[in-house]
Formats: structure tokens, C-alpha cells, sequence
């Protein structure tokens, strides 16, 4: 029986074990590695963004009219001999099943590899009935001797190693088996699973298409063993989630251009078949198979009927937000997620297996979009894994103490500016009056420790911007420069370095006073009414017609207003057209220099340190930003040394950090192993939030120090050098 | 007739990286001695050619013989574990993804190609077609037949299961060869 915790003090502590797990971690790690190549492989010359949307498309289309394609399955499949029937909910959908092995006077089941039967339990059922059932996919066999759930949706053995399958093997076959020769151990499972088939009276299968004009149900292997599963017994069950309804074969075959591919890097899988009635069966008793499909409720067509939540649907359980989920590969599937694992699975969990199950682990997100970007339905789920996190918050009515104080303090901006202000006091004795926070205080466990935290200024931007801001007469550009928190009242001098860049380009620069935060760290915490209201802050504060850019420095906020403010205000708010005007001139530090201003070397010193680069997850994913920040660093004469997992998550994560501390300290150290292997004697990002991660963890780090900076401030230090030389 | 060229040509591609053995024959006459060949040379007893009637089972029984191979051809189910080679002849190819097309509905055929040893699949030159959505259309009349079991087949039988080694042959043959049959253009 799968057990996750609903308390994060247990969640964490069981993460704690995971990442002790070394196996796991280098496991995970590899395979990622080597997913992202042969993913890419798959689909060269094959237009993604296109087929993602068309899938997307046609899967709502779908969704929309489950119920009439049920009908139309139903009507095809019975006219070939099968029964088709409907289950409400899990235990429904179990005992139907077992209903149908009485019936028959089954005895064993063979088992197809299927997530809509791992999703009921049905082999818990089946057994308590009696019945004796054995999974024929090598993995899912592996796990179910070993009294497991899957820990990955493709591969769910992927956590154990070929020492802990010998071991297994060796006690189910009672003779040796050597873990080096895992060859010789599948011919074990060939051999022990080729008499399960043999000696079977029922085949239980789920489907990956139900084709309803036909009736015809298809199912995707790599194993062979749904074949066997449904050809050999005289009885065949399919148990289909009605998610899986698709009206015709070329959408089924748009779905497969895309489902192996994502999955595990394959143009195809070995064996797709496609099965419509009751098939030829020479041992049964009329000559035709005994055929039943059982079509799964437990929620989806409530769930289809929700206008947000209904995009989960589309989920064709390819695993990839798994395979590039940064949290997923540090802890597995065992510890992200229930039944369903990765990113759709904290949302999925929620809807089929329940809060107390959702609680904790729907709070282990990074909102680092990496999932998203590898979605072949391109389904939203760092936004759907927010909202069924603010869904449990409010259902629960009783909100963590970070929650109310939040929701107390961010939408009454000079409250909010006031206690930044008042924690400048509060921590010089924890500062020493250096640059960090160098003794923590106590409510931080510590754990905590892994980064050192930046110390707040003493004069936030918007207090120091009267003497900053740049004097230009006829200014060719009005730009508007959105601060973020970070800039405003930790980073200042990021600004000052963005200032002394567009010196002598005639480039108009205010900052506007009343702009607050972006609201970002509410939406991450689920406080969506907490967000709403400072996004209308920030639109009253800066009106779009006055500027012809909103320059931001923290990709966090660019991307946020960009994505999410239209989500949380909607067109009806009143602010629709300011917020898409708004929206469209807000930009990142990079693209406005590169793109806009067209910096030249000229501008620069020749040859400078040579740098690293770690793309923020809000500018590559979020504002879908990556050539312009390389491309300055060599415009500004630095030397660009590309590192390993440039666009991995750093691990901050904003709040993240601070409720899974351990989990965000092994993505830093990752992170950072790779900068220095990559060579480099600077680091340089284009977020805030990315640079207090990175130094304060540079900070702590054993070793070599490497210096970080905002891309900004590299850039204005290139410039001043170029300056010294000329002048 | 250059773009069947083309076309079969992809195909070979794509069914080479999935370790499919891909070769051409000039017609059925050439794939029997192949099959033959093929499973004497791995030391087969039993060759299963499901459906082959008239003269080219007594061609084919006749070479089987002079191997010392028997042939079966129906009730494969009381077979079940003595078949070393399936052989059989496929509908369509999918040079994309160096798929095979396979009427399996009859369930003597399912038992030939996936309960053997070595699976061989002929498929006429002419019914190799670039990508999946360009028979979409003759797909669904497969489809629409009530009882029918149709198989996309890509490859040897595959996992990755144990430490994501890739291993052939975990259920279904261990052997997967291509025959496409037909001269070029015909
Ligand atoms: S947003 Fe990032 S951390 Fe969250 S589920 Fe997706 S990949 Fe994982
Ligand atoms: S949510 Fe998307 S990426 Fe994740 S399993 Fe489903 S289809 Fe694949």
C-alpha cells in the first residue's frame, strides 16, 4: 500500500532519506542527461510548438464532449461483441472487475502495465477476492514482488538498482542471480512470465486510446506483453479513464506522433495495437474472446467540466515532468507524488486520491516551469500545481502563519516598505555591517545555513532614485523601470549598473514610486487575492501610455506580470487594456539591451573574466529569453563558457527555499559544481533572486569562490573598464 | 518510382536503429528460402507461416523439409512454445518509423509473431507509405471490422526496466527481420 505523508515535517523528513539515497540521485540525474538528448533526437525536424497545440487543441475538443464519445464508443464497441460499462468511482470500477472473473470462472489474471488500475488499487481488490494476478511489464513485476508502487509513469522500477532486482530475483527463483548480467535476468522474467500467460484466464489491460467512431481500443508497449495480455486468456478487461476518449484514429496517431517521443526519446514504441470487439480466441467457448471495458469516472467528468482544472485531462502519461522536474530528480517518484507522479501528479492526486495525500507534497514545487516546457499537451501545470495548492489552503481554513502575515502585509504597500525598512535596523546585529546576514536568527533551523542571506540596504532604490535618476532633455526612449523587491530594497546597485549602461544613450529612465511588488511570492503561496491586489497597485502606479518600455531586471517579475497577471485580473477587471499594454512593454534587462539599445563592443573593455551562465527559469521558460544574455557577454568582451544544465533551477524557488531548505541546497550545490567545472571565474544571471541564491551559496561554498553577478552589473564593470583604458 | 525509392530507403534507416534486420527480396519465393535459411541457421526446429495456403505452402514445406524444419501453419495455439520463426506477410510498412502493418486478427497469426523466436514480416514494396497519417484512411476500414486486431510492429520486443539497460527481447521475438518484396518501382 503506498503511504504519503500529509504533514510536511514527515514529508521532509522522508526527503531528507531520499537524498541520502545515492543510487537514486545519479540514477535520476543520468537519465535526465540522457533524456533531454534523445528527446531533442526524436523530434528533429518535426515542428513541436505546432503538434503541442494541435494535441492541446483536439484534447479539449474532446473533453468538451467526453460523454457524446462515450456513447459513440459504447455503440461501436457492443456492435463488435464487447461490453462496455461505467464506473463511478475506483471501488465501482474494482468490483465490476472482479464481478466479471467470477463470472468467468477465473482463477489468474495476467496484467498489463496500466495507471488507471494502479489509480484504484484494483490488484489490492483483486487479490482480496482471490484472485491470483501478476503484472507481466518487466518493471511493474519487479514492484509488485516487491509490494511497491511505480515510482516513475514509463519506468516504474527506475529507483532500484540491478543489485536490489538480483536479490529479488534470486528469492523468487531460488537460485543465484547475478547482478551483472541483466540480460540473464530479464530471460528470468521471460521465462517466469511466459507461463503466468500460458496458464491465465483473464488479461487486464488499460488503454492509451479510445477510438470512439470505431470502437477500437489502442494500447502503446515496448514490452510485447499487452499483446500476450490480450491474446492468450480467454477474457479481456480494459479499464479506460474516459480522459483517454479520442473520436477518431488521426487524432490517436497525433497523440502517438508525440506520446514516445516524450516519453522515452522513441520515434515509436515496439508494438502499438489496435483491438476493436471481441477478438478471435480459439480456447474460448464460442471461439471469440469474452470482452468487457470498463470506462473510469473517479472525477474526470466533474473534472472536465472545470473551466481550469479540465486541462489536466489532456495529460497523455507520457512521465516527462517527471524526467525534467529538478525536485523529482533529487527525491524519485516515491516522494513526489501518490499513484501519480511528477508534476501532473500533485495535481492528480489531489483530484483522485485526496488532500490528506495532496497536502504536503503540492507544496514541493519550485514554479521552475521546466515541467511545462516539456509537455507534449501543454498543459499549465506550475499554475494548476498552484491552484490546487491554494484550493487546499482555502479548504483547510487554516493557513500557515507566513499565509496571514503575508496576506496582512503585501497589499498595503508603506506597511509592507515600512517594515523593509525597520528589518534594515533589526538585523544589523546579525550583519556585523558586512554585505550578508552572518548570523541567522533563530525561528531559521540550521538547516538553513547552505546560503548565506544578502543583507538589506539601508537605502532602498526608490529612497536613493532622486539623485540616481538620469537628466535627459529630449529623450529618444521612456522607459519606466520596474524594480521588484529584490532591486528596490537588497540589490540596488543592480539598477545603478543598468543606469550607467544606457548613460549617453539618451534613454529616459523614472522609477515610479508607487510600484510594489509584483506579487509573485503571494501566487506561490496561493494568496491569489493577496496577488490580484498588488498587480492593481502596480498598474495604477505605472501607466503604459507614458513609457514606450517597462524595463525589469528580476526575470521573476517579467515573467509573472506577464503570465499570470492576466490569469489573476482576467479582462473583465477593469484594467484589461492596461494590463495588456502594460504587458507588452514590459521587458527583461537583456533583450532591452540587445534588442532594443543594440549595444556594440565598442562600448566595452576587450577580453575580461570568463563567465558562466545560469538562465533563470522565469527568463528562459517564462519570457522564453536565451540567446541575448549570451550573446552579451561576448558583445562585452567577456569569454562565455557554457556549463552543464545552464537552465536547471538554481534551487530558490522564492519561499521554496525557505520551507524545503535541503532540497534547495543539494539543486544549489549541483548548480555550482557545474559553474566550476565549466572553468569559469564569474557567474552571471539576469534574476535577483538567482543571484542571491548563487552567491550566498558561493558564500558557503568549500573551495573555490567564484564571483556572481547580475548580468548588469558584469556589463557596467566591461563598460568602466573600457573607460579607464580610453580615458 | 524514385519516390517508393526514397521512401523504402528511410524505412531501412528507421528499422535499422531499432536493431531490425532490413533486407529485400524479389518476391515470396526469395523470402521462403530466407526464412528457411534463417531459422536452420539459429538451429529452429519449427517454422509457423499462419494463413499460407496452395502452392506457396507446398513451396515452402518443401524447402522446410529438405532443412529438416517442420512447418505448421494453423492451430499454432497447440504449438504454443515450440515455434522458432513466425513468418508472415504484412499489410502496409511505415517507412517514418520503420513500422509493419499487420492484420493480426486471426489469433494463429498474433501466436506467429509474437510468441516466436524470430519474427519475419514481408511487405510488398508498394505498400511502403511515407508516414502513418497517409493510411489513416485504410487503417479505419481495418478498424471498422468487428473483431479486428491490428498491430504496429517496430522492432524486436524491448525493455529498459533494470537500470534503464536496453534489452531485447523480454516477451514477444528476440528477432525482428524486414523483407520488403518486389522489384524497384514494381
Ligand atoms: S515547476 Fe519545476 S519544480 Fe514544479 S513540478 Fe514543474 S518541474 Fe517540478
Ligand atoms: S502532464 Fe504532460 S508531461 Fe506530464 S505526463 Fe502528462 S502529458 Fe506527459
Amino acid at each position: 500500500m503506498i503511504t504519503t505523508p500529509s504533514d510536511v515535517r514527515e514529508y521532509r523528513r522522508d526527503l531528507k532519506r531520499a537524498l541520502r539515497n545515492q543510487f537514486l540521485g545519479n540514477t535520476l540525474e543520468t537519465f535526465a542527461s540522457a533524456f533531454r538528448i534523445s528527446r531533442a533526437r526524436a523530434f528533429e525536424g518535426i515542428d513541436l510548438p505546432g503538434l503541442i497545440g494541435e494535441i492541446a487543441e483536439g484534447k479539449d475538443a474532446s473533453i468538451q464532449r467526453l460523454e457524446e464519445l462515450f456513447q459513440s464508443f459504447k455503440t461501436h464497441a457492443e456492435a463488435a461483441g464487447v461490453k462496455v460499462h461505467t464506473a463511478r468511482t475506483a471501488l465501482e470500477a474494482n468490483a465490476l472487475i472482479a464481478s466479471i472473473a467470477a463470472e468467468n470462472g477465473v482463477k489468474r489474471i495476467v496484467k498489463g502495465k496500466s495507471m488507471t488500475a494502479e489509480e484504484t488499487f484494483l490488484n489490492d481488490h483483486l487479490e482480496k477476492a482471490g484472485f491470483q494476478v501478476t503484472e507481466t511489464d518487466l518493471g511493474e513485476w519487479i514492484i509488485q514482488l516487491r509490494g511497491e508502487g511505480p515510482s516513475h509513469m514509463v519506468m516504474p522500477a527506475i529507483h532500484l538498482s540491478r543489485k536490489e532486482v538480483a536479490e529479488l530475483f534470486t528469492r523468487v527463483t531460488g537460485t543465484p542471480q547475478d547482478p551483472e548480467n541483466i540480460d540473464g535476468m530479464v530471460k528470468v522474467a521471460r521465462r517466469e512470465l511466459r507461463q503466468a500467460y500460458l496458464e491465465a484466464d483473464m488479461g487486464i489491460t488499460g488503454a492509451n486510446f479510445a477510438v470512439a467512431d470505431t470502437g477500437t481500443i489502442g494500447l502503446v508497449t515496448n514490452e510485447g506483453n499487452g499483446r500476450l495480455v490480450t491474446t492468450l486468456p480467454r477474457v479481456h478487461v480494459a479499464l479506460v479513464g474516459f480522459d483517454k476518449l479520442v473520436p477518431d484514429l488521426p487524432s490517436a496517431l497525433r497523440i502517438l506522433k508525440a506520446l514516445p517521443r516524450n516519453a522515452t526519446g522513441q520515434p515509436i514504441s515496439t508494438y502499438v495495437t489496435w483491438i476493436t470487439g471481441a477478438t478471435q480466441c480459439t480456447t474460448a467457448p464460442e471461439g471469440r474472446k469474452v470482452m468487457h471495458i470498463v470506462f473510469l469516472d473517479n472525477g474526470r467528468l466533474a473534472l472536465a467540466r472545470d473551466p481550469l482544472f479540465s486541462q489536466a485531462l489532456r495529460c497523455i502519461r507520457c512521465g516527462a515532468c517527471a524526467n525534467v522536474c529538478p525536485i523529482y530528480k533529487l527525491v524519485g517518484g516515491h516522494n513526489y507524488g501518490h499513484v501519480y507522479i511528477g508534476a501532473i501528479g500533485l495535481i492528480l492526486t489531489y483530484f483522485y486520491h485526496g488532500r490528506q495525500n495532496a497536502r504536503a507534497i503540492v507544496r514541493a514545487c519550485l514554479n521552475c516551469q521546466a515541467c511545462k516546457a516539456v509537455c507534449p499537451a501543454g498543459i499549465d501545470l506550475p499554475h494548476l500545481i498552484k491552484e490546487v495548492l491554494r484550493t487546499v489552503l482555502e479548504t483547510e481554513g487554516r493557513k500557515p502563519a507566513k499565509n496571514r502575515l503575508l496576506a496582512r502585509i503585501l497589499p498595503n504597500r508603506k506597511l509592507f516598505h515600512f517594515l523593509l525598512r525597520r528589518a534594515y535596523l533589526a538585523q544589523r546585529p546579525l550583519t556585523g555591517g558586512g554585505e550578508y546576514i552572518r548570523h541567522l536568527p533563530l525561528f531559521f533551523s540550521p538547516e538553513h545555513q547552505f546560503r548565506s542571506l544578502p543583507a538589506i540596504t539601508g537605502t532602498p532604490l526608490r529612497d536613493r532614485w532622486h539623485k540616481m535618476a538620469p537628466q535627459v532633455k529630449d529623450p529618444s526612449i521612456r522607459v519606466a523601470l520596474f524594480g521588484g523587491c529584490l532591486v528596490d530594497f537588497v540589490y540596488p546597485e543592480q539598477a545603478a549598473a543598468f543606469l550607467e549602461l544606457v548613460k549617453d544613450r539618451n534613454v529616459q529612465v523614472e522609477y515610479p514610486q508607487d510600484q510594489t511588488c509584483c506579487g509573485l511570492p503571494a501566487k506561490m503561496m496561493g494568496e491569489n487575492t493577496v496577488a490580484k491586489a498588488v498587480a492593481i497597485q502596480n498598474l495604477k502606479a505605472i501607466d503604459p501610455a507614458d513609457y514606450d518600455y517597462i524595463v525589469t531586471l528580476c526575470a521573476s517579475c517579467g515573467s509573472h506580470i506577464r503570465e499570470n497577471y492576466p490569469k489573476l485580473l482576467g479582462d473583465s477587471s477593469g484594467f484589461g487594456v492596461k494590463m495588456h499594454q502594460f504587458m507588452d512593454k514590459i521587458i527583461d534587462f537583456s533583450s532591452f539591451l540587445a534588442n532594443v539599445l543594440k549595444v556594440e563592443p565598442a562600448m566595452f573593455r576587450e577580453g575580461g573574466p570568463k563567465a558562466a551562465y545560469h538562465a533563470p527559469c522565469h527568463l528562459c521558460r517564462g519570457l522564453g529569453v536565451t540567446q541575448e544574455p549570451r550573446e552579451l557577454i561576448g558583445t562585452a568582451g567577456m569569454e562565455y563558457a557554457p556549463a552543464k544544465d545552464e537552465d536547471v533551477c538554481c534551487g530558490f524557488g522564492g519561499s521554496f527555499s525557505l520551507e524545503f531548505p535541503e532540497l534547495s541546497a543539494e539543486l544549489l550545490t549541483r548548480k555550482l559544481d557545474c559553474v566550476e567545472a565549466a572553468g569559469a571565474d564569474l557567474l552571471v544571471t539576469d534574476c535577483p533572486g538567482c543571484v542571491l541564491q548563487l552567491r550566498g551559496g558561493m558564500d558557503r561554498r568549500e573551495g573555490k569562490k567564484i564571483p556572481v553577478k547580475h548580468i548588469a552589473e558584469a556589463l557596467a564593470e566591461q563598460k568602466r573598464a573600457n573607460g579607464r583604458r580610453s580615458g | 518510382m524514385e519516390s517508393t525509392i526514397r521512401t523504402v530507403e528511410i524505412m531501412r534507416e528507421k528499422a535499422l536503429a531499432v536493431q531490425t534486420v532490413f533486407t529485400t527480396v524479389a518476391g515470396l519465393r526469395e523470402a521462403f528460402s530466407y526464412a528457411v535459411e534463417l531459422t536452420g541457421s539459429q538451429g529452429g526446429k519449427t517454422l509457423a507461416a499462419p494463413g499460407l495456403g496452395g502452392e506457396d505452402r507446398r513451396e515452402l514445406a518443401a524447402l522446410c523439409e529438405q532443412r529438416g524444419i517442420s512447418l505448421v501453419w494453423e492451430n499454432l495455439r497447440g504449438h504454443l512454445g515450440r515455434i522458432h520463426t513466425g513468418f508472415t506477410v504484412a499489410q502496409w510498412g511505415i517507412a517514418e518509423t520503420g513500422t509493419v502493418v499487420l492484420d493480426s486478427t486471426s489469433e494463429d497469426v498474433r501466436i506467429a509473431s509474437m510468441l516466436s523466436e524470430t519474427h519475419i514480416a514481408v511487405v510488398p514494396r508498394s505498400a511502403v507509405k511515407p508516414g502513418a497519417v497517409d493510411l489513416a484512411g485504410e487503417l479505419q476500414e481495418m478498424m471498422k471490422r468487428p473483431g479486428s486486431y491490428v498491430a504496429f510492429i517496430s522492432g524486436a520486443s524491448r525493455t529498459a526496466d533494470i537500470e534503464r539497460v536496453l534489452t531485447i527481447g523480454v516477451h514477444g521475438p528476440q528477432e525482428f527481420h524486414i523483407l520488403i518484396s518486389g522489384e524497384n518501382g514494381g
